[in-house]
């Protein structure tokens, strides 16, 4: 601001006006006065479908079995994969379940989908992979350090085991650990074992001694806006960069060891790269129905569409929303995509708070959703 | 033991991957200790960088210089067991803020310290929920900077302070056994980490300070070396010790110190060193020695830490321009 | 199909509750709201000139978790947009909705809740005009899956759900508009339109105009609009509360 306006009682700078009138201000950067001739931008700069600048660093983190740092703007989350062991000896209701399930997996070895269906069900049978999201690092005010996780850490947590669940992301086989039962012993050999873990065996003599347990924890370290996003690439990051090192059972010893050999360890091979994108809806009209919400029906809402068309835009779609637009908008669109020999496959559709977006803004969303997969592939392909 | 809040592992819990040659060498496993390559009254060089979270009104993150053992291990590696760690730690300050309704007066600003260590922070998994030394970190932190932090000018105000720990400093060797020297040493070096830390986030979200206070370690070691060719183990006072890298820490000593001032805010003395003193050549290993060590260390912290208060001025200056 | 069956304020010391008879999960589910009520304790975070609304899904079996967090929030977004906080005697006062999952299979560990949805939120939309909270529109939702062949299956069972390719959640405005949706799955953006048109037509009943303008009729798939289920429900209830007025006239 020019030092020489003559009032200095009312100019405000622009941050303190931001601060009062959040809303004004950003509807002010969104739609500039025709006359003035300036680009419709957002309050912090970017277009739009515009995503913040985003990096992704691995493998920083000594203690883990794979880590990842992933900055989307001022976001920042650290995830750490630690690999755990949990022996097959130790549920309790292994043996039955086994039993029943080593049959089917005979009988249907020539049906591969139905075979895979079935093992891949252990990743949430047995708890498997275990995600927890943690706000209370002061990351944001109004997170209380020490106070069990909000309900916001809580969702977020459970939106990141679903995804990791419907997504089938890691497979059961990359954390199972084999035995093969040696066949010299004859039958006696074979017996004792057999009373041992209380189930029957089959002649292949191969079973599962123990299953590896992902702890995927992630540290949102600063919020600024679109945890999730950052939350998800950093799990998915970690994931890429996790090694589990190799691990036998040790008969005499009676527990399953592992070798401390990089080159023996194995990384995971993930299913896919889904990829998370958020948006969110601002509405130019939020604050005019002080009191009385006037709803328009589906046809009016036809012409608010032609408006839009004719340049007179009332609501925003804005992509990767910090901290300032999602305390200033209700609808939220989040979305996962993969791309599979250049077809975009939606792996989660979310939208929630309001009934500005239907199938068509949809359709535009897959397709920057798709865009951003794009960006970001090569971001975390680098890393 | 579920937690509702959280999403649970398997209920019968799982145990850490044991590792071959760990169970077979009782004798010395086939990774060496790392040793230590610095001079005894050389530091690790810490980076320090303020203002990384915007939406903080301070914040800070710390860094230390990995041992050269654990740089040979990330540029080549060969082992899956790292052999020593570097300290990672994150600051958050916010406030000063008003209280909360339900709080007493206060005529000064009440201060809130809050240390946590992440799950994947050290060997061992860490709880969710703080564990006892978490709590005494936070409570040694919190004697630390209530004397340097210029309370009467805020009053009926609070500051939260909270320090999210990325990666811990290891307590001994991984390959040792676990009682052959048992404290928490590691805990210390964290405990200069965080005080060092927590002052950058502090001056970042312009508190008024007395001092700029730094943490420093300083620790008398009986030397490895000289233990194993048969001599009588000469201790040895060295300083910003890195647990994994010696055999026996004799005692340790961690000072929150203010150079301008020549005042310590906080000082905490481990182990035992009446054998130090009683060393050959020099007697005056004592504890005197122990905390001008530690004085020594936090004065080379101090360096580091006005650099990156001043960096953090600049910034500050820098923003307060372009607003006007 | 079976149609749901509800009834409405079954509770009498709540200010409005409704009891939902879910069919294809066999769960019943029993929702409270109370509204307005002063919440005590928490005057900081209140907002001064709307309603906060607080959901709490209670699971029949295991002590609420993680999961349901999730599901409260999905519901809170949804039910803040629908509620009229800002009428008289609404701002800084609460609308507490309390959904109780009776019976049923318990909802296993990191389970969206996809196929209780439609009820919860149904339950929940009952039991608020039961308390007479004002809305600016009702809703209806509906839940469908499509399995490997593309074929779309309407409100799944739990199994028919967890071998599905993709499940949808969607919710219509008593206006049209898309209020809700919650996929997951894999699928493409085509299939997703099929599933749009299908449960528009599920809680609508079709005047959905396809763009060459034929009027596809579907109601005979789908036996009548969910939307007219609910209302009917509401109108019945109205009709007994009022009875002595009505006979009377």
């Amino acid at each position: 601001m020019a030092s020489s306006a003559p009032p200095p009682a009312l100019t405000l700078p622009p941050s303190q006006f931001a601060r009062l009138q959040p809303h004004a201000y950003l509807l002010a950067h969104l739609s500039p006065p025709a006359a003035s001739n300036q680009p419709s931008l957002r309050a912090n700069g970017r277009q739009p479908a515009q995503f913040r600048p985003t990096s992704a660093n691995t493998g920083s983190l000594t203690h883990t079995n794979g880590s990842a740092v992933v900055r989307v703007g001022d976001t920042t989350a650290v995830c750490g994969v630690r690999a755990e062991l949990l022996p097959t000896s130790d549920i309790a209701s292994w043996s039955v379940s086994h039993a029943s399930s080593g049959a089917k997996h005979r009988q249907n070895t020539t049906k591969n989908d139905a075979d895979a269906d079935a093992d891949e069900s252990q990743i949430q049978d047995l708890n498997l992979l275990v995600p927890n999201l943690s706000l209370s690092t002061g990351c944001a005010p109004g997170f209380v350090p020490g106070a069990p996780p909000s309900a916001l850490a809580q969702s977020l947590s459970h939106q990141i085991l679903g995804l990791l669940h419907s997504t089938r992301l890691v497979r059961a086989e990359d954390l199972r650990v084999w035995y093969q039962v040696p066949s010299f012993g004859g039958d006696g050999d074979m017996d004792v074992d057999a009373d041992d873990e209380g189930q029957k065996k089959k002649n292949d003599g191969k079973e599962i001694k123990a299953f590896w347990v992902l702890y995927i924890d992630i540290m949102i370290i600063s919020l600024a806006g679109n945890a999730f996003d950052a939350a998800w690439a950093a799990v998915l990051a970690a994931l890429r960069d996790t090694r589990l090192p190799r691990a036998w059972w040790d008969a005499d010893n009676e527990m399953v060891v592992c070798s401390e050999t990089v080159a023996e360890a194995t990384r995971l091979s993930l299913r896919g790269l889904p990829i998370a994108s958020s948006f969110c809806v601002f509405e130019a009209d939020a604050a005019a129905g002080w009191r009385a919400v006037i709803v328009p029906d589906a046809e009016e809402e036809k012409k608010i569409e032609e408006d839009q068309r004719r340049g007179m835009q009332r609501r925003w779609i804005l992509a990767d929303p910090d901290g300032y637009e999602e305390g200033l908008s209700q609808e939220r669109v989040c979305l996962v995509v993969d791309r599979e020999m250049g077809k975009t496959v939606i792996v989660k559709m979310e939208k929630n708070g309001g009934w500005a977006v239907d199938g068509r803004e949809l359709k535009q969303l897959v397709d920057i959703a798709a865009e951003r997969w794009e960006s970001l592939k090569l971001i975390l392909e680098q890393c | 033991m579920t937690d509702r809040r959280r999403i649970n592992g398997p209920p019968s819990g799982t145990r850490p991957a044991v590792f071959a040659s760990s169970l077979k060498s009782a004798s010395g496993a086939a990774t060496e200790r790392p040793r230590r390559h610095r001079q005894p009254n050389e530091l690790r060089k810490i980076f320090l960088k303020t203002g990384l979270i915007p939406s903080a009104s301070g914040s800070a993150y710390l860094e230390y210089e990995p041992s050269a053992s654990l740089a040979a291990a990330r540029s080549s590696p060969q082992s899956l067991i790292p052999p020593s760690s570097a300290l990672k730690l994150a600051c958050t300050v916010h406030g000063p803020k008003p209280l909360p309704r339900s709080a007493t007066f206060s005529p000064n600003l009440v201060l809130t310290t809050h240390v946590k260590y992440a799950p994947f922070a050290a060997r061992q998994r860490k709880g969710h929920i703080r564990d006892a030394s978490e709590r005494d970190l936070g409570v040694h932190l919190e004697t630390a900077l209530r004397g340097v932090i210029v309370a009467e000018r805020w009053p009926k105000s609070g500051l939260d302070i909270t320090i999210t720990i990325l990666e811990a400093e290891d307590d001994r060797w991984w390959g040792d056994a676990p009682d052959s020297h048992d404290a928490p040493w590691g805990m210390m070096n964290v405990l200069a980490g965080c005080i060092t830390a927590a002052s950058a986030a502090i001056a970042d979200a312009r508190i008024d300070c007395l001092d700029l206070v730094a943490g420093g370690v300083a620790a008398i070691v009986s030397d490895d070396a000289a233990a194993e060719e048969g001599n009588s183990s000469t201790p040895k006072l060295m300083l910003d010790t890195d647990p994994a890298e010696h055999k026996s820490i004799l005692s340790a000593c961690v000072v929150a110190y203010m150079p301008a001032r020549d005042e310590i805010t906080e000082i905490w003395l481990k182990g035992d060193h009446s054998k130090a003193s009683l060393g050959v050549d020099d007697s005056s290993l004592g504890h005197e020695a122990l905390i001008d060590g530690a004085v020594n260390a936090a004065r080379g912290a101090h360096t580091v830490l006005v650099e990156a208060v001043r960096e953090s001025a600049e910034r500050y200056a820098g923003l307060s321009n372009s607003d006007s | 199909m079976v149609a749901p069956s509800a009834t409405l304020s079954v509770l009498n010391r709540a200010d409005g509750s409704a009891s939902y008879q879910c069919s294809s999960t066999g769960s019943n589910i029993l929702g409270s709201v109370n509204a307005p009520v002063e919440l005590p304790g928490r005057r900081d975070a209140l907002k001064p000139e709307d309603a906060t609304i607080e959901v709490f899904v209670k699971p029949g079996t295991a002590p609420a978790g993680v999961g349901e967090r999730y599901v409260e929030g999905i519901l809170k977004t949804l039910l803040g947009r629908v509620i009229l906080g800002r009428e008289k005697g609404y701002p800084r006062r609460g609308v507490v909705i309390t959904l109780a999952i009776i019976g049923g299979e318990s909802v296993g560990r990191g389970d969206p809740y996809l196929i209780l949805l439609p009820a919860l939120l149904h339950t929940a939309l009952l039991a608020l005009l039961s308390a007479s909270v004002p809305l600016s529109m009702t809703f209806s939702a509906t839940v469908l899956a499509v399995d490997e062949s593309g074929q779309i299956r309407r409100e799944p069972s739990a199994e028919d759900a967890a071998t599905a390719q993709s499940v949808h959640v969607l919710a219509f405005s008593s206006k049209g508009h898309l209020l809700l949706n919650e996929s997951q799955g894999s699928f493409d953006f085509d299939t997703w339109e099929k599933v749009r048109q299908r449960a528009s037509a599920i809680c609508h009943g079709t005047q959905l105009v396809s763009a060459d303008g034929d009027v596809a009729m579907a109601e005979d798939v789908d036996g009548r609009p969910l939307e007219g289920t609910l209302r009917e429900t509401v109108e019945d209830q109205v009709y007994r509360d009022y009875n002595w007025k009505i006979n009377a006239a």
